[in-house]
């Protein structure tokens, strides 16, 4: 039995689910086993018909004090599940929810936990995950010692299950709703109060995919409101080289660089910055990195995945209509 | 802990650690009006107030941690250019006693997270940058440059600078032709000879410093090198005047003092005429440290047509640093905040087009000022503008 | 507030490079410089912080060899009271697992409010001790927390970020654990005072005997099987054409590499 925890979050379920959902029709093909999913919820029966085509079986338990994701409530009702059906692996999302449920979990099950994987491998008796350590710069293959095991996975690990090959066809899920009962001093230890937004002021890029970052060649501060544009439009975040703040450009919390801030970014685009090394070092690890430069010569391009000789400021009103009209 | 028994034991820790020089400082307060930062308006540091504090044990005394913040930055203000040593009435090194103080911070990782990183980048892969240790002289296979083997007379240390940014690339491979068109047998130093590490015992990385300087001390040792050239001042300096007391017998020359040799002894002869005003910058660790003034000069003099020009006041011992020493060319001062703005500014209203250079540092350090203030004014190392004119 | 505050020494492999040994099963430690693990930093300024406020005692531990005394040290000297480290073979060789349950047997012979742990470790990145070592504890915990309330010394109010730029704030009952994400403070740099008042303060050592351990109930849950380098892409692939071709393929690119 593969079994996978539904996050969903004010009534929405999240893309992560489909993501495990993939993973575990994968798994489930190859190892003849059965897919449940779990649904904690205050009202389980829309999330449910989401899923029901991609897994066998559904557990829903329904009560308001499930309505939100909390760890201390959400544990006895997972347990009792895990302790009654023994599921070969669990599958729960490595997210802000995930993180904070998955150990707690399989550590007062005192069962194997393994976290933030990007793919998985279990055969008849062993489950193999792999993960990234040191900051990506290494992968690691884990085992579990015994089943049953929990896994975390990584969000944009897998494709979502809609598109993949790997559906299981045919499949419509049936539904069993377990009773919920809890021990009422267990909401008093931990209560969820609200949902708020990370107020805007003050962005941190070290946590953006995606960055665009702006050097001494955009010339003048006016060129500066279309790159933002364009940089809202891919979902990404400004970032520039030391002269841009020199010119008050910019605030210094944008600034990439041995004296502001090192990024790992997926994709980091370099607009008119040449690479010197104060800059190179604070981004030379970002996944891919797209410079566009008029020098040839640029040491940038020694870092860079892709380059494009050229002037940033033809190349950058096109680029940002083409994506408008893929986008549409 | 009653407060006199805690500020002898600040000043006895940093005594201790090569701080007595306090002592000698009767706080005629010479050395801030000499120290480059007093030409900054924004600046306001007090280089006298330094031995005074260490005697009263007033360093990083506070608990509360903005006052601390402040002083960490202050302490890492020195660059080490010894402006004040040159004058003070009492010889007193104040970069000692600054050294001594971060030794005791860095020891505790209190120091600015941008010098923590150049050391760590420095103890794992041999250079500030961070890069490869096999890439070093990668520089060096695009003029197919032969690695010093023991039939050869000189070594060539490029300095890490020149040899992995592809700007100060420049020098090394100007340096190396100069060298080769005098026929002097040379090879490349082997790349398990790392940073001099001579920044790191400025900013109080003593333990990183000891044991990179002994594993250089071994590898040259092992590679039988004898003689070594070397591009930057400060590699000069630290093998020159640091390295012997680890055992080190090499002996070091500058590039600057090859050439003059070199064109003294008519082994190269520059003919092709370079019609342009040329400033020359002293570099404070080969002049005011080292004593050498002239060989440069005479080099520059040595080119047909070159109009040498002095920053008047301000040459020689008198030269004003570039910022980038101790650390300076990794921290980030605020824009009107910057050593390097002086002196360029010095230099253009001497009304030269050139300003000639004879340290990777302070290449880097000026090239940055002219860009950001816009100015007329080229870089150029002494080994570029030599190649040009053979 | 009695704090208790885990620390864990790391090597700083943010600036440098990586690389597997020969084992094949842990990386090449040779020139690697080591510290304490970057969320750790804020777990303790939020412990400093705390205690500043409210009074009370700071306790560090640490599971590592006896250089992990640098770590404790330097927390010391930032201003904790007392430190522990918890070193024994035994704990060396196991997983996430061994080493929360090693922490918790420490931890159940002191009295405490509140456990800080670091979100996250720089190397293993697992994410998994903080929220393990609560449940051994049977305390409520929450992950992730970059905000952080008491209210009636009985009970927090701590927000937590998930993704999207979501917050969610929760109340949690003293005693629990909370781990701490990066950037919640600036942690402060220790005085010269407190690194000479350092070397004063206590610093306990356990061994699985002198922390009275059951050796099997230790045992790792995971093997760590191999680590090898992730597959690198060749660099710098120049894109060239018109202005529109170049445009057009730059974007197909940065759609791709973007997940739009």
């Amino acid at each position: 039995m593969i079994t996978l925890l539904i996050e969903h979050r004010e009534g929405q379920i999240k893309d992560i689910c489909f993501e495990m959902l993939t993973l575990a029709n994968k798994i489930a093909s190859a190892q003849k086993k059965e897919i449940t999913s779990v649904i904690l919820s205050d009202n389980c029966q829309p999330i449910a018909d989401t899923i029901k085509s991609y897994c066998h079986k559904i557990i829903c338990v329904e009560d308001n004090l499930l309505q939100n994701f909390n760890t201390q409530i959400y544990l006895p009702v997972l347990s009792n599940i895990i302790k009654e059906i023994k599921p070969t692996v669990t599958f729960i999302g490595h997210t802000g929810f995930g993180t904070d449920l998955a150990p707690y979990l399989a550590s007062s099950l005192s069962i194997p936990l393994l976290t933030d994987t990007f793919d998985i491998e279990l055969s008849s008796d062993k489950l193999l995950a792999r993960r990234q350590m040191y900051g990506g710069k290494i992968n690691a293959d884990i085992t579990s010692k015994s089943l049953p095991a929990i896994v975390t996975v990584r969000a944009g690990s897998f494709e979502k299950i809609m598109t993949s090959s790997a559906l299981i066809p045919n499949l419509s899920a049936s539904i069993t709703k377990l009773p919920f009962n809890i021990n009422p001093a267990i909401p008093e230890q931990s209560k969820f109060l609200e949902y708020g937004e990370v107020p805007t002021t003050g962005i941190d890029i070290t946590k953006s995919d995606v960055l665009i970052a702006v050097g001494r060649g955009i010339k003048e501060q006016k060129n500066l409101s279309a790159i933002e544009k364009f940089a809202e439009d891919i979902g990404g975040a400004l970032a520039c080289t030391r002269p841009i703040i020199d010119a008050g450009w910019l605030p210094k919390d944008r600034q990439v660089g041995s004296s502001g801030k090192t990024v790992k970014p997926k994709l980091y685009i370099a607009l008119g910055i040449s690479g010197a090394f104060q800059h190179i070092s604070g981004m030379k690890s970002a996944e891919t990195i797209i410079a566009v430069n008029k020098d040839p010569e640029a040491p940038i391009f020694s870092v860079a995945h892709y380059g494009i000789v050229g002037d940033l400021l033809k190349i950058l009103p096109l680029l940002a209509n083409r994506i408008k009209e893929m986008k549409a | 802990m009653p407060i006199e028994t805690i500020t002898k034991e600040i000043r006895d820790t940093i005594i201790e650690l090569g701080g007595t020089d306090a002592y000698k400082c009767y706080q005629c307060g010479m050395c801030t009006a000499l120290c480059p930062w007093f030409q900054i308006d924004k600046v306001n540091f007090l280089v006298n107030r330094i031995p005074h504090n260490v005697k009263i044990g007033n360093v990083m005394a506070s608990e509360e941690k903005e006052v601390i913040e402040k002083e960490v930055e202050e302490l890492f203000r020195c660059v080490g250019c010894d402006n004040c040593l040159e004058y003070c009435p009492r010889g007193v090194n104040i970069g000692d006693v600054v050294r001594a103080i971060r030794r005791i911070l860095v020891d505790y990782e209190v120091l600015p997270k941008t010098l923590k990183d150049i050391a760590t980048k420095i103890y794992s892969s041999g250079n500030p940058q961070g890069e490869a240790v096999e890439k070093r002289n990668n520089w060096g296979k695009n003029l197919a440059l032969p690695l010093f083997i023991p039939e050869m007379e000189y070594a060539y240390f490029a300095c890490c600078i020149p040899a992995y940014d592809a700007q100060a690339r420049k020098i090394a491979e100007a340096t190396a032709k100069v060298i080769k068109l005098s026929n002097l047998s040379f090879g490349l130093v082997n790349d398990d000879v790392w940073c001099c590490c001579e920044t790191l015992r400025n900013f109080g990385a003593e333990k990183v410093f000891k044991e990179i300087a002994n594993n250089n001390i071994t590898a040259l040792a092992k590679a039988q090198i004898k003689k070594m050239i070397v591009t930057s001042p400060h590699c000069f300096t630290t093998y020159k005047n640091e390295y012997p007391e680890l055992g080190s017998e090499v002996e070091v020359i500058h590039t600057t003092q090859l050439f003059a040799k070199l064109i003294k002894d008519k082994k190269i002869i520059p003919v092709k005429p370079l019609k342009k005003k040329v400033v020359y910058h002293d570099p404070c660790t080969l002049g005011r440290q080292n004593n050498i003034y002239e060989e440069p000069r005479d080099v520059l003099k040595s080119i047909p047509e070159l109009e040498l020009l002095e920053i008047e006041n301000f040459t020689r011992k008198d030269s004003v640093c570039c910022g980038a020493g101790s650390g300076g060319l990794w921290l980030d001062w605020q824009k009107g905040e910057r050593m390097s703005d002086i002196r360029v500014k010095q230099a253009v209203d001497t009304d030269a087009e050139i300003l000639a250079v004879a340290c990777p540092y302070c290449l880097i350090m000026f090239e940055d000022s002219i860009k950001t203030m816009n100015l007329n004014l080229q870089v150029k190392d002494i080994s570029e503008l030599l190649i040009e004119s053979l | 507030m009695e704090i208790i505050v885990c620390l864990k020494m790391v090597p700083d492999t943010s600036e440098t490079e990586v690389r597997v040994d020969s084992t094949g099963k842990d990386i090449l430690k040779v020139r690697l410089v080591y510290t304490t693990n970057e969320a750790d930093n804020y777990a303790l300024e939020t412990a400093l912080l705390l205690k500043e406020k409210y009074g009370g005692t700071v306790t560090l531990i640490s599971v590592g060899p006896q250089k992990v005394d640098e770590v404790l040290r330097m927390g010391l000297a930032k201003g904790a009271d007392r430190a522990i480290r918890l070193t024994d073979d035994l704990f060396e060789k196991g997983d996430a697992w061994t080493t929360a349950k090693v922490i918790a047997q420490a931890i159940s012979k002191i009295k405490f409010d509140l456990i800080l742990t670091g979100c996250i470790a720089t190397d293993d990145g697992g994410s998994q001790i903080g929220p393990a070592l609560a449940a051994l504890l049977n305390i409520p915990s929450a992950a992730y927390v970059n905000k952080i309330e008491i209210i009636d010394n009985v009970k927090l109010k701590v927000d937590r970020e998930l993704e999207g730029g979501i917050l969610e704030k929760k109340e949690l009952h003293l005693p629990a654990l909370l781990t701490i994400q990066t950037g919640i403070n600036t942690p402060r740099y220790p005085s010269i005072i407190g690194i000479k008042r350092a070397a004063a303060k206590p610093l306990d050592v356990f061994d699985a005997t002198k922390l009275g351990i059951d050796i099997k109930a230790i045992e790792s849950l995971t093997i760590l099987e191999r680590m090898y380098m992730p597959k690198i892409e060749a660099k710098a692939q120049f894109i060239t054409g018109s202005d529109d071709e170049i445009s057009l393929k730059l974007a197909t690119l940065v759609k791709e590499k973007a997940g739009l």
